[in-house]
């Protein structure tokens, strides 16, 4: 995939993004000028009659401004549509995408929010159905072949929003991810979309539950195998999967790298020897896909917790910052309990 | 005695042509050194690839040494170690060290054989599209779940690719190095376009990650059953090729002079570079297409001993497995307990030594 040579795709590949920046930007320029004026006179109308806006924040180190709260939201990855939901707002999603599972039973009671795309949906197609904010799980989403750069949506009247819990850049990534960071990441949504009040209860009942919760006193380690096959990919020091494991009692084998999730490798896997096993389940890595892994590798079929088969299941979407997180301490919980 | 260009479609001008300087061509092929020396060079290789094979069984992030390593391989179930550490060198290093030898020596011969049969010091299994077809062929097989098994596919995907390249390089005309180059580019690129299409297609979450250090070259998944396809294609296909020397040799001076010194060109051509295809599919189809083995230990190897066919293909050999097994031992110990796919290793080892070759030849114009 890497020609020797300097005259490969990836050389021109700069070029022609450049060169497709430049007609994007001219080309809507003045496209973009005309709803900007429309809006202006009903965004002083709702200045005043919402409280806390217009609204200002530092999101991931991107300027988000706000006059109203968005009432046509796109989100992409479960995670911000999950927290759409949550705070009763799921009425205001016009658009889903990239899932990375069913919606929990806990809200399909709700209307189910329209799917916009499997995948990361191209600019045009988040564009196509003129949202206010989009929300994405993941700063990645918001590339130039993704969902368009920050700056350019922004330019276009389209406010961008990631959870400040997944903000990657040094000094906004919450490292190590405490529940206070989670609960904060609630709040500031709830200020974000003008539910601040139930942003408030949402969290006021998530504290009660975790501090009902009794972590597993056994002191067991573990393996959070997130993905990967030939070289798995694990939880690691300092994100969601860390603080999930610690508030069920669990010590995480790869604790020592500062970083959410890393490149492992099975040798060090194979020397820790964990107690348990964490399999997160996705749509693409199946709990029964990582089984298949472990049992048919040589040296991990022979891990203690792949013999006795201790494994734990967590999905995708819980296992990254965000409304589940709770949940899925109770779930580890109540799956170590079990497990004796 | 021999012309350059040959007005046959078919042949190829002299290795000397591309990159030699201007009026020297006895730079390219200096007077033969002494055998001796390629004898020592051998020895030299041979010992370095013994030693830095049992040194990379005793290392990694398990901390096992030379102590743990060596009762595991040679008094298993003596009850010093659990089964698990002897799991560890016996199932997880052992094999991946073999693999990363046979792969190497494979890469780097098929780059050493393409490179005489071309005359084109530029050519290896990544610029003739090899490497791209091979991976096109295992990607779709991976993917997209095709009833294949992967060696073949990669062989396949090989094989088309290089038969691509050579018609494309032949319609243009007499088969020079620059064309041969240029269609190798445009062969390898569309093979790539094809692969990553069909990973970027069916690739999901963070599964990309996964395609991704195959698509980079990794042995980090190098097990028994790796080595059994690696180390086989290497004996059966690999080690014939070694003892083509003396037919390159005769290659080197031209179509027309092979053909004088009683050589069947078109057969010999054809047979090996189906050879080299089939070789370069086996080593992909366990490693992914890990770049720069094949073009530049051939030139490494060319600067100690010379350039005589006979000592290059071995010497290539022994070069390649030893560069790949420390490459691999470095790209999984480094970042200890992370890994990264050995084909950045030998990127960031292999160009830079590829430009100082490019500027070495400059200078000397």
């Amino acid at each position: 995939m890497t020609p020797p040579f300097p005259v490969s795709s990836g050389f021109l590949r700069p070029a022609a993004v450049a060169a497709l920046t430049v007609l994007a930007l001219t080309g809507c320029a003045g496209a973009s000028q005309d709803p900007a004026q429309a809006q202006s006179p009903e965004a002083t109308a709702s200045n005043t009659a919402d409280p806390g806006f217009p609204l200002e924040l530092d999101n991931c180190g991107t300027e988000v401004s706000l006059d109203a709260p968005p009432e046509r939201v796109v989100t992409i990855k479960s995670t911000s549509t999950e927290l759409l939901l949550a705070l009763g707002l799921g009425e205001k999603i016009v658009g889903t995408a990239f899932s990375d599972g069913p919606v929990p039973d806990a809200w399909t009671g709700s209307p189910v929010p329209p799917v916009l795309a499997e995948k990361v949906p191209s600019r045009e197609s988040i564009l196509a159905l003129a949202p206010d904010l989009v929300f994405a799980g993941w700063e990645s989403n918001f590339s130039a072949d993704g969902a368009g750069e920050r700056a350019q949506l922004a330019d276009l009247g389209v406010a961008s929003y990631v959870s400040p819990a997944a903000c990657m850049e040094d000094g906004y990534r919450p490292s190590p991810l405490t529940f206070d960071d989670v609960f904060a990441s609630i709040e500031e949504a709830g200020e974000l979309f003008g539910a601040a009040g139930a942003a408030a209860e949402l969290v006021e009942a998530q504290r009660a539950e975790l501090e009902a919760l009794s972590p597993s006193g056994k002191g067991y380690s573990a393996l959070w195998y997130s993905s990967g096959s030939d070289t798995p990919y694990v939880g690691a020091g300092s994100g969601a999967p860390a603080l999930l494991m610690e508030s069920a009692g669990l010590e995480n084998i790869a604790s020592g790298i500062d970083a959410g999730w890393t490149p492992y490798s099975w040798e060090a896997v194979a020397e820790a020897d964990p107690d348990v096993i964490v399999l997160v389940d996705s749509a693409w890595g199946s709990v029964e896909k990582k089984k298949a892994v472990l049992e048919s590798h040589p040296v991990m079929s022979q891990l203690r917790a792949v013999r006795d088969a201790h494994y734990l299941v967590v999905p995708f979407a819980a296992s990254e910052a965000g409304v589940r997180n709770v949940e899925t301490v109770r779930s580890l919980t109540e799956q170590l309990a079990a497990l004796d | 005695m021999w012309k350059p260009y040959a007005p046959s479609p078919n042949s190829w001008p002299p290795l000397t042509d591309t990159l030699a300087r201007p009026g020297a061509p006895a730079a390219e092929r200096p007077a033969r050194p002494p055998r001796s020396r390629a004898w020592l060079v051998g020895a030299a290789l041979a010992v370095g690839l013994l030693a830095a094979g049992l040194w990379a069984l005793t290392v990694g992030p398990a901390g096992l040494g030379v102590k743990e390593a060596w009762l595991a391989l040679a008094s298993p179930g003596s009850g010093s170690l659990t089964p698990l550490q002897e799991a560890i060198v016996r199932d997880l290093r052992l094999p991946r060290v073999l693999t990363a030898a046979a792969v190497g020596a494979g890469l780097a011969l098929s780059g050493a054989v393409i490179q005489a049969l071309t005359r084109n010091p530029l050519a290896d299994p990544y610029l003739l599209g090899l490497s791209s077809g091979a991976s096109l062929g295992a990607v779709t097989v991976l993917l997209l779940g095709a009833a294949v098994v992967l060696p073949v596919a990669a062989f396949a995907g090989a094989m088309l690719a290089m038969a691509a390249t050579l018609a494309l390089a032949g319609a243009l005309g007499c088969i020079t190095p620059t064309r041969t180059v240029l269609a190798g580019l445009a062969v390898s690129s569309l093979a790539a376009a094809a692969a990553s299409f069909v990973v970027f297609w069916t690739a999901q979450g963070d599964s990309y990650r996964e395609v991704l250090g195959w698509l980079m070259g990794s042995l980090a998944g190098a097990t028994w059953s790796s080595t059994a396809i690696a180390l086989p294609a290497l004996a059966a296909v690999g080690i014939p090729l070694m003892f083509c020397g003396r037919i390159l040799d005769a290659f080197s001076f031209g179509d027309t002079a092979a053909s004088a010194l009683g050589v069947p060109v078109p057969a010999v051509r054809w047979t090996l570079l189906g050879a080299t295809a089939l070789l370069t599919g086996a080593m992909v189809s366990v490693s992914g297409s890990i770049g720069f083995v094949g073009l530049v230990l051939p030139h490494a190897v060319r600067m100690l001993a010379g350039a005589s066919s006979r000592s290059l293909l071995p010497l290539s050999a022994l070069a390649g497995a030893l560069f790949l097994v420390l490459a691999d031992t470095a790209a999984r110990t480094v970042f200890d307990p992370r890994e990264i796919p050995v084909g950045i290793v030998t990127a960031l080892i292999g160009a830079p030594f590829f430009i100082l070759l490019l500027l070495r030849r400059r200078s000397g114009a």
